[in-house]
């Protein structure tokens, strides 16, 4: 028994000096300057870039961003306002939710940080108006993606940007097995990506002010507008490489690799601007092997209409160090890192400077763009978007059911709203 | 130890018996074995690939490996003080609970006091409160005491969501420790420590030392308490877990170093169990039969 017990003594011997240089440690806090934490959705890559956005402001300032990434980032807000223990500035799950912090107060006002004129100068109206509440700015944009991208293999395709949505439809498939390639699995939000394409649908085909009131859950989802986004996305679908058991099973990050097959599985492929490093890192592609045309106008009378999304960031902790940096943030010089980093467009407009012609084109498609909508999935409360992601799964594997979802859709809306 | 009377179990069965138990056997650990292979196979293998072909295509020629996952995963900043936190984290959170489950599980079973059965069933009966329930009121509850974001609310929120089931297993081992021998010691004077310490702990090394690996490898691999209790206001402080999963980025790219990640992660755990296993099985089934 003893010579046994000697390994379990000097364990719990280390244990407990564990405990204590621990607790010696864990008062301590970095040396110089405050400490900002933030909290937010970006890993990997990205959060190397946010980092990188950030450095500029430490070495400046003598302050330290302690930056928390996680995608769990809702329940770490949700218990945090709950019990008062908030990082200072955070990325934020979506407007939703903002406009729910933003009106309890838990989101300090920004008008007193920023400087006002400057930033609504250099920020599109849509972004500056989604992160405004009661008239308060809560919720700032430090980076944007584009939506409604039509990516194809320029080694494969080469006939360029087709004029009307018509016109991409009857597009050859050539030596490709079909025209498109649908990808909708993503997780517990398997769906979205045809989120994306109804938005595109509405958007293009009824204009912004259907595609307002149906975000705002006035406009039901049984209505011929929306009814007909769903037959155009149907279209599409009936169309799409490998057919409904392939389009539900299919990663959304996979979802663009039979383009760079041989021979190719599909022509096109739609999805947002962040699609190129899953081309790159997952399909095989080179720079070069892909390309991307807007998709096209489909009502004239609501030409150049765009969707795309953002991330938001907001200010939990009113201190000074927060209010510099969030401030800094909001500027072109710092969104600027990230963007020459790659992998997103800015949500200033001022910046300009972009590595790649994809992310170049993207960028001034959304800064010149006629009509633009932040993703109308996102503007939804949180019931009803996962009830949205599970209509477009189900839609794939049985379009004949589409008065049934849309109908459903009604009743998650009504639930969703408190009514 | 080798030279305990292992005959005395070993009744002699025909050749061909053994010989089929050993093959089922192999046969479940092989199954059992499958998933962690594959993920060992993809660690080395390039991203593009992961993605596109199974993981058993790469065993065959001609052969792709690549150390460039764990090159990437290696050399990401902060992953070796999230590994030195996750130690700070689990090692004293484990030590905590097993004491303190040890010395409620002998008050449980040899002491006698008033509503013992009742207390002891409301501690077991907490087994059933999910986790997550618990969030926002410990987190209040830290956050009044101001040690919110600290390790100390780590160990203790760990220690806490351990106990119902430490107590639990504790508890029923201890119970068929025999009788006489703390009756004994009563006689000989011993109060209740000098019976506990003495005693109880040293005959429940088995059990103790499961339950430290069932504890260590809880709380290593637990990211949901950790990212509440500290994340919010003290990043420097989180464990392995949750810098592995943000080596994925917001939209779900990015996961192949995922099973790199994976394998520095397992790592540690797989140590421990391998240097306590032989205290496992019998700490386990130490309770169970009596007699």
């Amino acid at each position: 028994m003893g010579q046994r017990n000697r390994g379990l003594r000097a364990l719990l011997a280390l244990g407990g000096a564990a405990v204590l240089v621990a607790a010696a440690c864990g008062t301590g806090t970095p040396s110089g300057g405050t400490k900002v934490t933030v909290i937010g959705t970006w890993g990997g890559a990205e959060q190397e870039a946010f980092l990188a956005m950030v450095k500029p402001w430490e070495d400046k300032t003598g302050n330290t961003v302690a930056y928390t990434g996680t995608r769990d980032i809702n329940a770490v807000l949700t218990t945090g306002v709950a019990s008062g223990i908030l990082p200072d500035l955070a990325g934020l799950p979506g407007p939703g939710q903002m406009v729910e912090w933003g009106k309890s107060g838990a989101l300090k006002p920004l008008d007193s940080v920023l400087d006002i004129e400057t930033y609504k100068s250099e920020t599109s109206p849509a972004f500056v108006d989604l992160g405004t509440v009661d008239g308060k700015i809560v919720g700032v944009f430090i980076k944007s993606a584009l939506k409604g991208l039509i990516w194809y293999n320029p080694n494969d395709y080469t006939a360029g940007a087709p004029a009307t949505w018509d016109d991409v439809m009857s597009t050859s498939t050539g030596s490709a097995e079909s025209l498109w390639c649908v990808g909708l699995e993503s997780g517990a939000a398997s769906g979205w990506p045809g989120t994306d394409w109804i938005e595109d649908f509405v958007l293009r085909q009824s204009g912004p002010e259907v595609y307002d009131a149906w975000v705002a859950g006035t406009h039901p989802w049984a209505s011929p507008e929306i009814k007909a986004a769903f037959e155009g996305f149907g279209e599409v679908l009936d169309a799409s490489y490998g057919g409904a058991d392939t389009v539900v099973s299919t990663n959304f990050g996979d979802g663009g690799n039979p383009l760079f097959t041989d021979p190719p599985g599909c022509v096109f492929h739609h999805q947002a601007s962040f699609i190129t490093s899953f081309f790159k890192d997952q399909g095989g592609a080179a720079d070069g092997d892909f390309d991307f045309f807007p998709m096209p106008d489909i009502n004239p009378e609501y030409a150049g209409a765009f969707t795309g999304a953002g991330d938001l960031f907001g200010m939990f902790n009113d201190k000074p160090a927060a209010r510099d940096l969030l401030k800094y943030l909001v500027t072109a010089e710092a969104q600027q890192i990230w963007v020459s980093i790659g992998g997103a467009l800015s949500g200033n407009t001022k910046v300009t400077d972009y590595p790649d012609d994809v992310s170049k084109r993207s960028a001034e498609i959304l800064g010149s763009a006629k009509i633009f909508r932040f993703d109308g999935g996102d503007l939804m409360p949180t019931a009803l978007q996962s009830a949205f992601f599970g209509a477009m799964v189900e839609f794939a594997q049985d379009q004949s059911k589409l008065d049934e979802i849309l109908a459903g859709l009604d009743e998650a809306s009504t639930a969703a709203r408190g009514g | 130890m080798t030279a305990m009377p292992r005959a005395a179990g070993a009744v002699r069965r025909p050749i061909w018996t053994r010989w089929g138990l050993h093959a089922v056997l192999l046969l479940i650990m092989a199954i059992w074995l499958i998933p962690t292979l594959a993920l060992l196979v993809n660690s080395f293998r390039p991203s593009a690939e992961v993605s596109s072909s199974g993981w058993w295509t790469a065993i065959v020629p001609p052969w792709d490996f690549t150390l460039a996952n764990y090159e990437h995963v290696l050399a990401r900043q902060g992953l070796g003080q999230a590994f030195i936190n996750s130690l700070f984290i689990t090692i004293p959170a484990t030590v905590i609970s097993v004491m303190v489950a040890a010395i409620a599980a002998y008050a449980f079973a040899w002491m006698d006091f008033p509503f013992r059965n009742v207390l002891f069933v409301i501690v077991v009966g907490l087994l059933v409160v999910p986790l997550q329930s618990t969030l926002i009121p410990v987190l209040r509850l830290l956050a009044s005491t101001g040690i919110a974001g600290t390790y100390m609310a780590v160990w203790l929120a760990h220690t806490g969501y351990g106990l119902p089931f430490a107590v639990y297993l504790l508890r029923n081992y201890m119970g068929g420790l025999p009788k006489e021998v703390f009756e004994s010691a009563a006689i000989d004077g011993a109060n209740p420590m000098v019976a506990f310490f003495r005693l109880a702990l040293p005959m429940s090394v088995p059990v103790l030392a499961s339950l430290a690996i069932f504890q260590f490898l809880f709380i290593w691999n637990d990211l949901l308490v950790s990212l509440i209790y500290i994340g919010a206001t003290n990043s420097e402080y989180l464990p392995l877990t949750v810098v592995v999963a943000n080596l994925v980025n917001s939209l779900g790219g990015e996961t192949h170093y995922l099973t790199a990640a994976a394998f520095i992660t397992m790592a540690l755990p797989l140590i421990v169990f391998l240097a306590l296993q032989r205290y496992f099985v019998r700490g386990i089934t130490g309770g169970a039969v009596k007699g």
